[in-house]
């Protein structure tokens, strides 16, 4: 009998160490914790979410619209196939297969980036929302990295000059003033690499199709 | 026969005392009595720190971290309605009228079109790497930002794979797409909408010897990561898979500013 009550006395004790242990080592963890965010940070938090939803409303609106016109098409008996003619346009383009053109950002490099300087450039450029992007005639699309060749910088296989131009689609207000922000990449850069980097708005930038095939050779759809 | 009738002429209270055997400590006993004493180290150490956490996380934090979950469950319906128009899409597009032959054709064209730009479920041989933060103590004047996954980490991993052959990648199931960023806020991270945690597990289905190209692509070996990997301790492993799934890219694929040319 007395046995028995060491046994469960045992047994309780260490669920209690164990329960403990566990919320000693997560109080030690990082502040993935979003109570334990900076208001700073917090802050920050909120601002992207708060542009990404945005973003995410406007698709939902969108793809409600093209159903609207489905359903239209199908109440009139009429062929629907234009609609999805402009339903392939759009992910052709969206994918990097079609050449797009917008207002947006032209950025003029002229100076010693590497290989990281420019992804780093290309990533914040989408951070900011950039919408299609092109280096020289290169188009960006999600598998262009930019990587040291042969003693240069090469993007999907074409050489980057020591001088170059990145174009960009998107919010005009909102491409620059990312990039130019206090702490932002353009004075990051200005820190660590001997290079000038201009960046002005415009109202027309066009940005070429890619020239690589983008069909995956080993990654099978499921259907 | 008289022990019996001495035990009957005795109280019940002086039974149950005289039945206990005095001054004697078992050994339960004292495992008990130590292990009582870890539990109120312990308690101590954790009512510590909650106490820190309570006073770091002040009224304007709560009220911040609240917009902030708000904001994570609108995406997460916004997400999901998102992704119920576009099937909605698919299936008008399969069964819209027209010649047979047009709308097959086009079908392909659009199925072919929405595996180049990501929009797909999509299986194949590939590599798991997973990184996560040091488990190190952080020394006394370090930078504790130095011990854990940074987003400069995810950017070096993720361009030394496309440099690679990677077909298709996902970080934590997000795949990455045309317009997909790693972004970091503080110390934490955001890929395309989503809020991520560690251990972040990045997933890319390729071509065979994808994950010797990768260990041996200078893309990875001269880059942040590797220095960090090495210097601080952050947690890495990679792993070849014989076949990973990875999801279709969620998120708005219409574009504002960008038009296409015809």
């Amino acid at each position: 009998m007395r046995s028995r009550i060491a046994q469960v006395s045992m047994s309780g004790v260490a669920l209690l160490i164990g329960l403990l242990l566990v919320g000693q080592l997560r109080s030690q963890a990082r502040p993935t914790e979003i109570s334990s965010l900076s208001a700073q940070d917090l802050s920050t938090l909120i601002e992207t979410l708060s542009n990404r939803n945005r973003e995410l409303r406007s698709g939902v609106s969108d793809v409600q619209e093209q159903l609207r016109e489905y359903r239209l098409a199908q109440a009139q008996g009429q062929s629907a196939l234009e609609v999805s003619r402009e339903d392939l346009r759009r992910i052709a383009a969206f994918s990097g297969q079609t050449a797009v053109i917008g207002q947006g950002l032209i950025l003029r490099v002229n100076g010693d980036l590497d290989s990281i300087a420019v992804n780093d450039l290309l990533n914040e450029l989408r951070n900011a929302g950039a919408e299609a992007i092109a280096v020289d005639q290169v188009r960006i699309t999600a598998r262009s990295v930019c990587a040291l060749g042969a003693g240069t910088l090469e993007i999907d296989g074409t050489q980057i000059e020591r001088q170059f131009t990145i174009r960009a689609v998107g919010d005009p207000d909102g491409l620059l003033t990312a990039l130019q922000r206090p702490g932002g990449i353009i004075s990051q850069l200005k820190l660590f690499v001997n290079a000038t980097i201009d960046a002005t708005q415009a109202q027309s930038v066009e940005i070429p199709a890619t020239q690589q095939d983008l069909q995956p050779k080993v990654a099978k759809a499921v259907q | 026969m008289s022990q019996s009738g001495d035990r009957s002429r005795q109280s019940p209270t002086v039974r149950l005392l005289s039945a206990r055997p005095r001054f004697r400590f078992a050994g339960w006993a004292l495992s008990i009595g130590l292990a009582l004493g870890v539990i109120g180290f312990a308690a101590a150490a954790q009512w510590k720190s909650s106490v820190a956490r309570q006073e770091y996380t002040s009224s304007a934090q709560q009220v911040l971290a609240a917009q902030v979950v708000g904001l994570e469950q609108e995406q997460k319906t916004l997400r999901d309605e998102l992704a119920d128009g576009e099937r909605q899409v698919q299936t008008f597009q399969s069964a819209s009228a027209g010649s047979q032959t047009t709308l097959a054709e086009l079908n392909q064209q659009l199925a072919a079109a929405r595996l180049a730009a990501g929009l797909t479920k999509v299986t194949g041989p590939g590599v798991i790497i997973e990184i996560a933060d040091s488990k190190r103590p952080v020394p006394a004047g370090d930078n504790p930002a130095n011990y854990i996954v940074l987003v400069d980490d995810l950017h070096d991993i993720v361009t030394a794979l496309w440099a690679s052959g990677a077909e298709a990648i996902t970080i934590n199931g997000e795949r990455l797409v045309s317009t997909s960023s790693i972004y970091g806020v503080g110390s934490s991270i955001l890929v395309n909408t989503a809020f991520l945690s560690p251990t972040f597990r990045v997933e890319a289905i390729g071509p065979d010897g994808l994950l010797d190209r990768f260990l041996a692509n200078p893309a990875y070996l001269s880059s942040r990561v590797t220095h960090r990997i090495d210097a601080f301790g952050l947690e890495f492993a990679t792993q070849q898979a014989g076949s990973l799934t990875l999801p279709a890219f969620l998120g708005n694929t219409r574009f504002r500013w960008a038009v296409p040319e015809s």
